[in-house]
């Protein structure tokens, strides 16, 4: 962990930032950090609701099962329970909900799809109460022959994982199929005239889970207008409020949602799960119900889908891509949630920023009796990434070129397509630069010692295809701001870029400028948190209130003082008049006068998607990383130590440095969760072996490599304020292409699935020792 | 607790962050759910609730200990620091060198953090780069801020021992 | 329904034992049995809290002979102790594996050693120093050697209405060396996938302790003395001697790579504790 060459210490020198008029670059402190340093931050399980009544989950020992019988008589029997919820006291049929299919119900209806899913709930004075009681709750089931592996679900005639009943129409709805996509340009039977090597190589990425530190939970209060209250920390509440509007029949101001900052989300705190069932619950139960839930039960309720890749690759002599071939089945899980879009924005970069002439992808979305999948950070980018990044070094190794030859050859300048057909992807950036940064910080191509190898890789991820975000910003008479802004604060430090817009647009010191969010009933809409793409949409529609407020301020200057509006301009931060410039709180304050008030300015970002376009519309950015990893490999025990790791993220502008740092260290180390460490693993009952934090793990202090470099290329040209994209996945797209390289040059042997835990490294040498050794007894047999 | 005869009572006494707090716990309630609900202390946060995340990380007794692997009866007796004692006259140097690190992401593991970190300063006041990660390596970051922690760490060493300023 | 005592003598903690039926626990550092609790793997109807126990070994004591720990030893306090550490240095590299600081600020070496856990920390270590225990019980006290202690996963010779009071660890010969080497699946905390512990004598004598490959920690020698001349010959006794070793697969590795990696461990921690055997000290 070297201090980071490629930033120089001033950069992130904090003197004087916040003090200053605003810097648009400079690494501002996080706003809302004090209060997370001394614990007085309030996530959702700190906040207090006197006399709420508190909710435990039932949920069964397997992954499919029909309900026989629920038997609450031992439960009720517990002081201070107040009721039980099963699916016999909820509307029937059970009302379904999600993002793009409604097939989740709102509690398991006649049977258990995944492990974990609730089949009854307990209410209850108090949570001992309603946890003792829960562990009494007697349910009759009957084990069905439950799919938990891709093979299974997709055997002939395999356990539906839902009854087609609920498919209705859907031709694919006699398969455990959800959906597919078909992304094909050029005639890939023509470009094989044209190679001279082919790689074909099957690819596995594991089913990984969140594991946000904070597990969350939601707490529903009636209001006395026969409203609900909703306070449930989710990256998109607006969402939330639609669901809980549209499942319980509500108008849209009747349920004010309150976020509170999630403590961590990752995409996992995206959609509702089981806010509508705490809906329905506090509605019987007319009073506050609370359910804050165990890091165990975030494991039944999202994680990244795991991925099967077969993939085919051709090459000229010279190293250039000629086809690319790949079929990606994403391991979906028991409910679509969003990751039919996963898998189908996921598999549309498949062929990676690559100049190819000719390709075939095919991709499914395969449900199995697991934990609906939901969006995690690279949203289907890593696992294909991890296919594509490795077939480009197994060519690479046929052809004796090195990782970052090869990709130098078949990288996308500016302009070029990466996708073609109707649907044309362009790089939107000097991806070079990255590249080569990458490799540079490595010390690619230093001589390396034993056991020593390392790997570069790219990817890319698509940003938000179409959406909408809409703000507010107050600009009060002294001087002072309020910016509404609907964006959640998970941890990225949102509210921190929008105080440096208003303070670089209105002038107002950083430290004079407050941000309101997480309240659907005071803040506009915003469609969502995700795709990192807030500090394009939710930024861009800051920036255009702040402009909205400086039009008003010059209209009122000039109605106040009688300077005609002609004579007038307004700038960044200042009000020009014909004898000089003014600060614009000092303008404002002139303006306002002695009624005083105040200066509502309006911003809405909106990008219309296209209908035609099968991801729904272009990307309004591409998120660009290069990370190179040199590792040193224990070839006895397969333990594998990073002596450095280099992540390079083509940025646009930097709006906070330091916050670029975070993000990108911090997806970092998060790729080598699933690249080294983490999976999920099942018994043959689909149920989670290692559920919880003693057996699944995710990297701690000791697991960051021992150098770990973060840099940014910045060529100011994002869509965003100040040419900014967003930032917050990058660094996590192509770790696992970049290790795996690393290790298969430090070892001679190349691993295609994930994780590259010690045991599947040391069975790898293990294996490829035998092989050796029989291919030398063959060639010493007479 | 009205949980109405679930569960015997047990009457603890402890000093949390000097003052002397009494309540009246189950003999299975945990220090940490003692400290979040009956104290309203929720500076503490839980996560794995098996010692495994160090977000609830406390001093018992100038010792850090993970609250949720302590029964709130055996601090009967004892003294307990929080995050919230930590911080009572605003913030420490500590803290303010996690904010200047950029050490401070989604924000739930840094109460825990911060009590591991002061609590590594006080028994070792120039501690190095790896003795910061193994005295850490029990308090998990999902947002990943480990290299931000250490950066924070170690100027606030930096700052206690008039390095700089 | 759990209560909590805290007596202040050992006879009312066996008192206290034995009037539950086999349905208390006892109580020191806490970190397996408030998991255990908080699972409900473990229901006992009384926790009894040994930590004001007046009469109880102190936490340390060093003699002429060797140390004698007591119930209320942490893992921090053993692996800071300076004897421990000149004396006993493949104990503490195991006991500075055991979770995280805060784990060993609270985990206590009794508990850690004698609840029965075939993948304990520290009990190689302890077997490699010849550790022997002392059991109470209301009828009296007895000493069992610590190898013969395990009778199997989370069974031992301590019954439920007794108390492991105390560890005795034998001093070390001169010119003794050991060392402690573990495997885990991550770099950070974690739980055992294979430990071994080893002791080489000035004499080359090796003894040997092993965690997780079994359904009880091993204690083995070696026939031959060790000689650092001739590894390949080390390599061919231990592949021979292991196995006794008879791992299964779990969720943390499979029975292959136990078998693999438990080779690769002694020898590295043999020729560790080899090279301690001149210095007696642990290195820096």
């Amino acid at each position: 962990m070297a201090e980071a060459p490629a930033r120089p210490a001033d950069e992130l020198d904090l003197q004087a930032a916040n003090g200053s008029p605003a810097r648009i670059g400079r690494p501002v402190l996080r706003y809302g950090g004090a209060d997370r340093t001394t614990g007085a931050q309030r996530f959702v399980a700190d906040l207090s609701f006197p006399g709420a009544s508190q909710v435990a989950l039932v949920t069964i020992p397997v992954g499919c099962a029909e309900i026989v019988g629920v038997d609450s008589s031992q439960a009720r029997r517990v002081p201070g329970v107040l009721d039980v919820v099963t699916a016999a006291e909820l509307p029937s049929p059970m009302p379904r909900f999600g993002p793009s299919h409604q097939d989740r119900p709102v509690l398991a209806a006649g049977g258990v799809n995944f492990h974990g899913e609730p089949v009854a709930a307990v209410v209850a004075e108090t949570t001992d109460a309603a946890q003792a009681a829960a562990r009494l709750m007697r349910v009759d089931f009957r084990e069905l022959p439950g799919v938990y592996t891709l093979d299974a679900a997709l055997a002939p005639g395999a356990h539906l994982v839902h009854d087609p009943s609920i498919r209705p129409g859907d031709p694919r709805a006699e398969r455990n199929v959800l959906e597919d996509a078909l992304y094909t340009w050029g005639d890939v039977a023509e470009a094989q005239a044209h190679t001279d090597v082919v790689v074909e190589h099957d690819y596995t990425f594991p089913m990984v889970t969140h594991f946000p530190i904070e597990p969350g939970g939601t707490v529903v209060v009636p209001t006395e207008q026969g409203g609900l209250d909703v306070y449930s920390p989710v990256q998109h509440p607006y969402l939330l409020q639609r669901t809980i509007a549209s499942v319980i029949g509500l108008p849209l101001n009747q349920v004010r949602v309150f976020a509170p900052d999630p403590g961590g989300a990752f995409g996992g705190k995206q959609n509702p799960k089981l806010e509508p069932l705490m809906a329905f619950i506090a509605l019987r139960m007319r009073r506050a119900c609370r359910l804050v839930l165990s890091l165990e039960e975030t494991f039944h309720a999202m994680r990244r889908a795991g991925c099967r890749i077969r993939a085919r690759t051709g090459f000229t002599r010279d190293g250039e891509l000629t086809f690319h071939e790949v079929h990606a089945d994403y391991q979906i899980g028991a409910y679509a949630d969003v990751a039919p879009r996963v898998m189908a924005k996921g598999s549309y970069v498949a062929a990676g920023p690559y100049r190819i002439p000719a390709v075939r992808i095919a991709a499914r979305a395969v449900m199995t009796n697991t934990t609906p999948s939901t969006a995690f950070r690279g949203f289907g980018s890593p696992q294909v990434a991890w296919a594509t990044e490795s077939q480009l070094d197994a060519g690479a190794r046929l052809l004796g070129l090195d990782g970052l030859e090869i990709r130098r050859r078949n990288l996308v300048a500016r302009g070029e397509a990466f996708v073609r057909g109707a649907s044309a992807a362009r790089a939107d950036g000097e991806w070079r630069e990255s590249l080569e940064k990458a490799a540079e910080l490595v010390g690619w191509g230093e001589p390396l010692a034993p056991n020593r190898g390392r790997g570069i890789a790219v990817g890319i991820k698509p940003g938000a295809t179409s959406g909408l975000s809409q703000s507010l910003v107050r600009l009060l008479c002294d001087g002072s701001a309020i910016v509404y802004a609907g964006t959640s604060d998970m941890g990225q430090g949102a509210r921190t870029l929008w105080q440096q817009i208003v303070a670089e647009e209105l002038g107002t010191p950083i430290d004079r400028v407050s941000v309101i969010s997480g309240d659907t009933g005071t803040v506009p809409f915003d469609l969502q948190t995700s795709a990192s793409r807030s500090t394009v949409f939710m930024g861009s529609a800051v920036l255009e209130a702040c402009r909205d407020v400086r039009r008003r301020v010059l209209e009122l200057y000039a109605e106040t003082t009688g300077v005609p509006a002609e004579e007038l301009d307004e700038a960044p931060g200042a009000l020009i008049t014909p004898d000089g410039r003014l600060s614009l709180p000092e303008a404002a304050r002139e303006a306002l006068g002695t009624l005083r008030g105040e200066f509502i300015g309006q911003g809405t970002r909106r990008l219309r998607g296209k209908g035609d376009h099968p991801l729904g519309g272009d990307a309004a950015f591409y998120e660009f990383n290069a990370t190179a990893i040199e590792v040193e490999v224990d070839r006895e025990t397969g333990e594998l130590l990073l002596t450095k790791h280099v992540s390079v993220s083509d940025v646009g502008t930097e709006l906070n440095a330091l916050q670029v740092v975070s993000q990108d260290e911090g997806a970092a180390i998060m790729g080598l969760g699933h690249s080294q460490m983490e999976q999920l693993l099942l018994d043959e009952h689909g149920r989670i072996r290692n559920l919880g934090a003693l057996d699944y793990r995710i990297p701690t202090f000791n697991d960051v490599p021992l150098e770990l470099v973060t840099a940014a290329v910045e060529n100011h040209d994002g869509p965003g304020p100040y040419g900014s994209k967003g930032i917050s996945e990058g660094a996590l797209l192509c770790t696992a292409g970049a290790l795996g390289a690393a290790v298969a040059q430090a070892t001679g042997v190349v691993i295609r699935d994930l994780p590259l835990t010690p045991e599947r490294v040391w069975a790898a040498l293990r294996d490829a020792e035998a092989r050796s050794r029989a291919d030398a007894e063959l060639r010493s047999a007479p | 607790m009205s949980a109405g005869g679930l569960h015997d009572l047990q009457t603890v006494a402890l000093t949390v962050n000097g003052s002397e707090r009494t309540v009246a716990v189950p003999a299975h309630r945990t220090l940490l759910d003692a400290l979040r609900d009956e104290m309203g202390l929720t500076g503490s946060k839980t996560c794995c609730a098996e010692g495994e995340c160090g977000a609830c990380t406390v001093l018992l007794d100038g010792r850090a200990v993970n609250a949720c692997l302590v029964l709130c009866a055996e601090a009967d007796g004892h003294e307990v620091t929080t995050v919230e004692g930590l911080s009572e006259r605003g913030l420490t140097d500590l803290q303010e060198e996690f904010l200047n690190a950029g050490a401070v992401q989604c924000g739930f593991c840094i109460p825990g953090q911060v009590v591991s970190a002061e609590y590594l300063l006080r028994g070792n006041p120039s501690p190095s780069e790896e003795q910061i990660r193994e005295a850490l390596s029990g308090n998990l970051c999902r947002c990943a801020g480990y290299q931000r922690i250490v950066r924070a760490v170690q100027a606030t060493a930096a700052r206690r021992r008039g390095d700089r300023g | 329904m759990t209560r909590y005592y805290r007596p202040s003598s050992t006879a009312d903690a066996l008192s206290a034992l034995a009037a539950e039926g086999g349905g208390a626990r006892a109580l020191v550092g806490g970190t397996d049995l408030l998991v255990g609790l908080r699972h409900h793997t473990i229901e006992p109807t009384l926790v009894v809290d040994l930590k004001a126990i007046a009469d109880l070994p102190e936490p340390i004591a060093v003699g002429d002979g060797g140390i004698r720990v007591g119930p209320t030893l942490t893992m921090g306090e053993l692996a800071a102790h300076p004897v421990v550490r000149r004396r006993y240095p493949a104990l503490v590299e195991a006991a500075l594996t055991v979770g995280s600081v805060a784990i060993r600020n609270r985990a206590s070496l009794v508990g850690n050693a004698c609840n029965g856990s075939p993948a304990a920390d520290t009990v190689p270590a302890l077997l490699v120093h010849d550790a022997s225990i002392a059991i109470a019980s209301r009828a009296g006290e007895r000493t069992v050697p610590l190898h013969d202690f395990f009778l199997g996963p989370r069974r031992t010779l301590c019954g439920p209405d007794e108390l492991v009071t105390r560890i005795d660890l034998p001093r070390p010969p001169d010119g003794f060396g050991s060392a402690f080497r573990r495997l885990t699946r991550r770099r950070g905390v974690d739980l055992a996938t294979v430990s071994v512990a080893a002791g080489v004598d000035r004499d080359g004598r090796v003894v040997l302790g092993l965690g997780a490959v079994g359904p009880r920690p091993l204690r083995t020698e070696l026939d031959a003395p060790f000689d650092a001349a001739d590894v390949p010959g080390l390599v061919r006794a231990l592949d021979e001697r292991l196995e006794i070793a008879t791992p299964i697969s779990d969720i943390r590795g499979s029975r292959e790579y136990r078998h693999a990696m438990v080779r690769v461990l002694a020898r590295r921690a043999i020729l560790a504790a080899a090279d301690r055997r001149t210095s007696g000290e642990m290195a820096a």
